[in-house]
């Protein structure tokens, strides 16, 4: 899977360059607007990460230039301006996604997955890590054969979690996907914690394996570690 | 020089010169018409007298004509009479006579009927020559003829002596004018002093100087009122820079904060060998700050777009009851966890008029201040209840160490923090960056309703007031 970056900011590209590819990318960059379209129409992409602050060409010009071209990359729009109406020009302009700056790295990844998978969603009822299956259908969590009884928002919260098992889920995805709020508050991630802190007593304490981790700074991940 | 002054004072002076003389002008027409009336009344009553001397002085000649003997002195004041015009005629209209001064004009052409038969007529009348005269006529039977006597005035004699006398008083029109002028611009120089005085001291008013204010010589005055609106404007002013100045700084200061955190810890974990889990240690607390300022910076964000008016409310009516319970329904675990018990009283019927997504943030906000602050095993209770027809209120009380009175007024103001909680344990909101309340009551209030500190005696207690549906 290759990946266009068009970032001209040297930390932040080298950053999401090496997350990118730590998650098993191929990552092209792109200094500035013109390479980043040259590269876009020269070369092919599975997905486009484009900041919209560049210097010279604009990132909506580069965006609509593309577009023009009627090429059907993703684009996934990376900018600090997050008015709607800047939003709304994003996306009109052909963003497939959006996110502000800073964002938590989790997120991104997040985002480009679900933009390269794009078209097969592919949902799987029956999920499972380790010793710990859950059938989502039957709302049914088993660990080592044994049932946990899970509140209705600690099963969304261990569903989501397993279906990105092995991955770092932040705490503003965890309120846009599992809280459905669109507003971020203080309070939420109080709540958050508290249900983390539940459903860790419920999953883990009882079993003696831990598989839901805590990455500070970041947020959660759910994962089998052998140590 | 433009014609119309620009200057209130050269305006006002105009206007009263102007104003003058329309009154003035109407003046002087009333008293020349009353004048003239005046005069031809007086000049007819003595043409009366002038023709019963002149019947006196008439006389027949032998050939059976009549004369006047005209060289009769008389001693009339007015020149008009002295200046008689006389004609006699036969009741047929035959001209008898006429005076020297009237040579071969007529006055009056052939008399009408009944002329001067029952007391005298007068009238004004023009002579053949096309003079206007005031005309006195009447009949008298000498020595069983009747003849019609005839006296007429010029009454351009009148005009001359009517002109005179405006002359005389158009003569001190212009020192009258020119007084009322001096004394007008002197008057309004004196009335707007106060204002031009006023105007050099607001001047020195400025983002440095707002302390001062005008002086408020009468505030029973127009002026005095002005200036006493003037200062309280500078007052609020005033207020809103202190309160610009102290949030900047606040900002400034909640920023600096995790800054500092990430610096030390940055610089701390590079000052000797980590191994790998303290490093990531390290970063991961790095990166909690980094989660917090990026908090700060949001709740900034949303205070400045509705401080500029950008956000706009979009307002639907709901049940106010719900919205409560939702938001007991997300903060539950919380309160689970502190085995605070919640109650929900009053009339859940309510409905209220409001943008449902910012108040809901308004009253997760103040939830979970209260919830904060209620210890373990406290409770927390929501009262709706309707204040009259338009209004809707829900009181959210909880059973903390409640609010000091001098903190309730500050405590929805920007990173407020209560200062004092640290040592008397009051509110403290450790995580936070004391944006909360501002955000609920910026929300609130965006909708048309208010929020207050209802009671702080026993726990604290939050009063929302909103729009009834």
């Amino acid at each position: 899977m290759r990946i266009l970056v068009v970032e001209d900011e040297k930390k932040m590209a080298d950053a999401l360059c090496a997350g990118l590819e730590a998650d098993q990318f191929q990552v092209s960059v792109a200094r500035s607007g013109e390479e980043g379209f040259f590269l876009a129409s020269t070369q092919s992409f599975d997905l486009i990460v484009l900041d919209l602050g560049l210097p010279g060409h604009d990132g909506l010009e580069i965006l609509s230039g593309l577009r023009k071209q009627k090429a059907a990359v993703p684009v996934l729009v990376v900018t600090a301006r997050d008015t709607v109406i800047d939003r709304v020009k994003g996306l009109d302009a052909g963003a497939d996604d959006y996110l502000v700056k800073p964002f938590a790295f989790p997120e991104l990844l997040a985002r480009v997955r679900a933009l390269i998978r794009r078209g097969s969603p592919a949902t799987i009822a029956k999920l499972k890590l380790a010793d710990l299956e859950m059938d989502s259908a039957a709302r049914s969590v088993l660990r080592q054969g044994k049932e946990i009884a899970l509140t209705a928002r600690e099963f969304d919260l261990l569903e989501y979690l397993l279906r990105q098992q092995g991955r770092v889920v932040s705490r503003e995805m965890l309120a846009r996907d599992v809280w459905k709020e669109t507003a971020r508050y203080t309070p939420l991630d109080n709540v958050i914690d508290v249900h983390i802190a539940h459903l860790r007593r419920k999953l883990d304490e009882p079993f003696g394996k831990k598989l839901l981790h805590t990455v500070r700074g970041v947020g959660f991940v759910l994962r089998e570690e052998n140590s | 020089m433009p014609l119309w002054p620009q200057r209130v004072r050269g305006r006002l002076t105009l206007w009263y010169v102007g104003v003058l003389i329309l009154i003035l002008g109407a003046y002087l027409a009333g008293v020349s018409a009353l004048l003239f009336w005046r005069m031809s009344d007086v000049l007819k009553r003595l043409g009366e007298e002038d023709l019963e001397t002149v019947k006196g002085l008439l006389y027949f000649q032998p050939d059976g004509g009549v004369a006047v003997r005209e060289d009769y002195h008389h001693h009339s004041d007015w020149k008009q009479v002295q200046e008689r015009l006389l004609e006699i005629l036969a009741p047929d209209g035959r001209i008898l006579y006429r005076n020297e001064r009237l040579g071969d004009r007529t006055i009056g052409g052939a008399p009408f009927d009944g002329e001067g038969v029952n007391g005298y007529s007068g009238r004004t009348a023009k002579m053949s020559d096309g003079t206007a005269i005031i005309l006195i006529s009447r009949v008298y039977v000498l020595q069983d003829r009747p003849i019609l006597i005839r006296v007429g005035y010029r009454q351009d004699l009148i005009w001359d002596e009517l002109k005179e006398t405006l002359l005389v008083l158009l003569a001190a029109l212009p020192l009258v004018l020119a007084g009322t002028a001096y004394a007008g611009y002197r008057m309004v120089g004196r009335a707007l002093d106060p204002i031009g005085q006023m105007a050099s001291r607001a001047e020195q008013i400025n983002s440095e100087r707002l302390n001062e204010r005008l002086p408020e010589s009468n505030p029973q005055d127009e002026l005095g009122h002005l200036a006493l609106v003037f200062n309280a404007m500078l007052s609020r002013i005033a207020q809103s820079f202190e309160q610009l100045r102290r949030f900047t700084a606040d900002a400034s200061h909640e920023l600096r904060t995790p800054l500092a955190a990430i610096r030390s810890t940055g610089e701390v974990a590079l000052q000797k060998k980590n191994s790998a889990d303290e490093y990531r240690d390290t970063i991961g607390s790095m990166l909690e700050e980094v989660t917090r300022l990026t908090n700060i910076v949001e709740n900034l964000l949303v205070l400045s777009r509705a401080d500029s008016g950008q956000i706009k409310m979009n307002a639907t009516d709901f049940p106010l009851a719900d919205l409560v319970r939702e938001t007991a329904s997300l903060l539950e675990v919380l309160i689970e966890d502190k085995h605070i018990k919640f109650q929900l009283q009053g009339d859940q019927s309510i409905k209220v008029h409001a943008d449902r997504l910012y108040l809901r943030h308004a009253i997760i906000n103040v939830f979970h201040n209260a919830m904060k602050f209620t210890p373990v095993d406290g409770t927390i209770t929501a009262d709706i209840g309707r204040l009259d027809s338009a209004r809707a209120e829900l009181l959210l009380s909880d059973s903390g160490p409640g609010i000091a009175p001098e903190q309730a007024a500050r405590i929805f103001e920007r990173f407020y923090r209560a200062n004092s909680a640290t040592e008397n344990g009051l509110r403290l909101d450790a995580n936070g960056a004391g944006l909360g309340l501002a955000i609920a009551k910026w929300a609130v209030e965006a909708n048309g309703g208010t929020i207050s500190v209802a009671s702080a005696a026993h726990g604290a207690a939050f009063s929302i007031k909103l729009i009834a549906a």
